[in-house]
């Protein structure tokens, strides 16, 4: 498997390098949203004396830039480009060989998040001394962002294949991905903090997983939150993979007995 | 005898498809309520292929052959049936089946456009664990076959569909397969590319020992292949034997063809005359009394005679006329 992914990593680089304008558009286009949600914040917490709910605008801006690294690494397309796939008839020369369709998705997004990460954290760091974050985390915070940051990629992976599977049945599920989109940016912390949510939309957060895969990783990122509450979040963010494997293992094999090899 | 290499058994699809009636109110109703139909594409079939033969699966369009072949590869749970393939049921999708055999289809492309074939190549050496002694003979090998050179460091989507066509059969035989399913590999492509294509095949089973299922829109393809066809019309099977045998039970004559030095007469006495110009006319005789005809043609007409050819009819008539039938020919025999 070592030698299928180096060979399927230096196709892709192949590939990749020939978009790279491309590449930094999308990945300048990720840093948008974040950015404007930081700008709202702080002006909000200047003209509250400097802290909302406990946040100051130096937490508000190390709580976005974490955002802006956590969502760059755990972005996942599955959804959409499964369909794509689909229905250009792309899917079925990756059914008949023996290498899970997987694996070409999990290249792929790796090499993205490879080649565009640097020039992030340059923006990030242009940001971070405009508006002069400060980070109060232990050293602790950042040995535990690392299994945090691998289990919420792995995630929003996986979730975005379970709701790839769908178009077994559907044909097109631009709606269910839109629809999920839009409960993540309700549920994932990207409006503002978890914590300063109502506490009926912080039950509803938790219950769900778009937290686990952006909120948690990032409070975790910028030191706001205790090592106890911390590891829970761990196990919470485990638990929810482990039910997306088992989802999409279940969906995989059904949706395969549907698959119609359409286009091709 | 060997075990059967492809070993159908009453194999069966039924897609379900949506449908409505056509205008506005009919599109309201249907995102209220939809209507199903079942379409039955694969209606039973059976038939077994021996290792190295070459098959052609001859139907017309929606006869149910690339539904057969994707079931066969695995891409299609089938509705009902059974079938192996290299002894595994292909859609469990094993990894020994994958690896054994090939689906190549004439319109689409299994390599990444925006790389070489080449590289595209060492990516299917590892997903299919080629040991790279025998994927350089392999890579040699298919490179004089198929004159890959020249093609092999441009990326794929700089390449014409005939060039792509190439690779693209190097890239699906990179592994060695023993059992290739083929679906229209020469369509759209030009005549000389046709006959290339064509002895590629050939020479690939002669060499490989390889077992090839062939599906064409073009019968040179199939007379240049085949001794073997398999005839669907309607998910039926209709025929299943010699290529040769065919001609003979669907057309029981053979063809005359004489050019005259002058007008053509009244040449009814010897036969069927189902074409006829100026000095040229078409005779069907009985296949039994061919060779009599032909000598009585020849002594009669004597000098007026400039030419005469003796043939079967084209094969695209043959296999028209088992369309027209649409049952299952008597004696189909494997």
């Amino acid at each position: 498997m070592i030698r299928i992914y180096r060979q399927l990593l230096v196709a892709q680089i192949q590939a990749a390098a020939q978009y790279r304008i491309q590449a930094v558009l999308w990945m300048l286009f990720s840093i948008i949203r974040p950015v404007i949600f930081l700008a709202a914040w702080t002006a909000v917490s200047s003209a509250q004396g400097g802290s909302v709910g406990g946040y100051s605008t130096a937490d508000f801006a190390a709580y976005y830039i974490a955002m802006t690294i956590v969502g760059h690494l755990t972005t996942a397309w599955n959804s959409f480009e499964f369909e794509f796939e689909i229905r250009q008839g792309r899917l079925s020369p990756k059914l008949l060989r023996p290498l899970h369709p997987l694996h070409y998705a999990v290249v792929e997004n790796l090499i993205w998040k490879a080649t565009t990460f640097l020039p992030l954290l340059i923006v990030c760091a242009v940001v971070a001394l405009t508006f002069r974050v400060e980070w109060h985390g232990e050293w602790w915070h950042l040995a535990l962002f690392v299994p945090s940051i691998l289990l919420a990629i792995a995630l929003a992976f996986m979730l975005g294949w379970v709701i790839a599977t769908a178009t077994f049945w559907l044909q097109r599920i631009n709606t269910v991905n839109t629809l999920m989109q839009r409960v993540g940016f309700m549920f994932a912390g990207q409006i503002a903090p978890l914590a300063l949510m109502p506490i009926w939309m912080q039950v509803v957060a938790y219950s769900l997983p778009f937290a686990y895969i952006l909120a948690i990783p990032a409070e975790i990122l910028r030191g706001g939150v205790t090592l106890e509450r911390g590891l829970i979040y761990l196990v919470g963010q485990a638990v929810w993979l482990g039910l997306a494997i088992v989802a999409y293992r279940f969906a995989w094999r059904a949706g395969l007995r549907e698959y119609s090899a359409v286009g091709a | 005898m060997d075990a059967p290499v492809v070993d159908v058994r009453a194999l069966r699809k039924v897609y379900r498809v949506t449908e409505r009636e056509t205008g506005l109110a009919a599109t309201f109703r249907s995102i209220v309520k939809r209507r199903y139909r079942e379409v039955l594409a694969v209606d039973g079939i059976t038939f077994r292929i021996d290792p190295g033969e070459v098959v052609g699966f001859l139907g017309p369009n929606g006869a149910g052959k690339t539904t057969t072949l994707k079931m066969l590869s695995g891409l299609l749970y089938p509705t009902g049936g059974e079938a192996t393939v290299l002894g595994h049921v292909p859609w469990r999708r094993e990894g020994d089946f994958l690896r054994g055999m090939t689906l190549l289809m004439g319109n689409r492309s299994q390599l990444v456009w925006d790389i070489p074939a080449a590289d595209s190549f060492l990516v299917l050496k590892e997903i299919y664990a080629v040991p790279t002694a025998q994927y350089k003979r392999t890579l040699d090998e298919l490179t004089e076959l198929l004159e890959l050179q020249p093609l092999l460091h441009k990326p794929v989507r700089g390449l014409s569909l005939g060039e792509r066509m190439k690779v693209e059969f190097a890239a699906g035989l990179l592994h060695s397969p023993g059992v290739a399913f083929l679906d229209e590999p020469t369509l759209g492509l030009d005549i000389s590319m046709q006959g290339r294509i064509r002895r590629f095949v050939a020479e690939y089973n002669q060499r490989s020992g390889a077992t090839i299922l062939l599906t064409s829109h073009y019968m040179d393809d199939v007379v240049a292949l085949c001794r073997r066809v398999i005839v669907i019309h309607r998910g039926v099977l209709l025929y299943d034997g010699a290529l040769a045998d065919l001609a003979e039970r669907m057309a029981p004559y053979k063809r005359i063809t004489v050019t005259l030095r002058g007008s053509v007469g009244d040449l009814s006495t010897f036969g069927e005359v189902v074409a006829s110009s100026e000095n040229t006319a078409t005779i069907h005789v009985p296949r039994t009394q061919a060779g009599e005809r032909t000598a009585r043609l020849v002594r009669e007409l004597g000098d007026q005679l400039a030419d005469i050819s003796v043939e079967d009819p084209p094969i695209e008539e043959v296999i028209d006329k088992v369309f027209a039938s649409e049952r299952p020919l008597a004696e189909a025999t494997a």
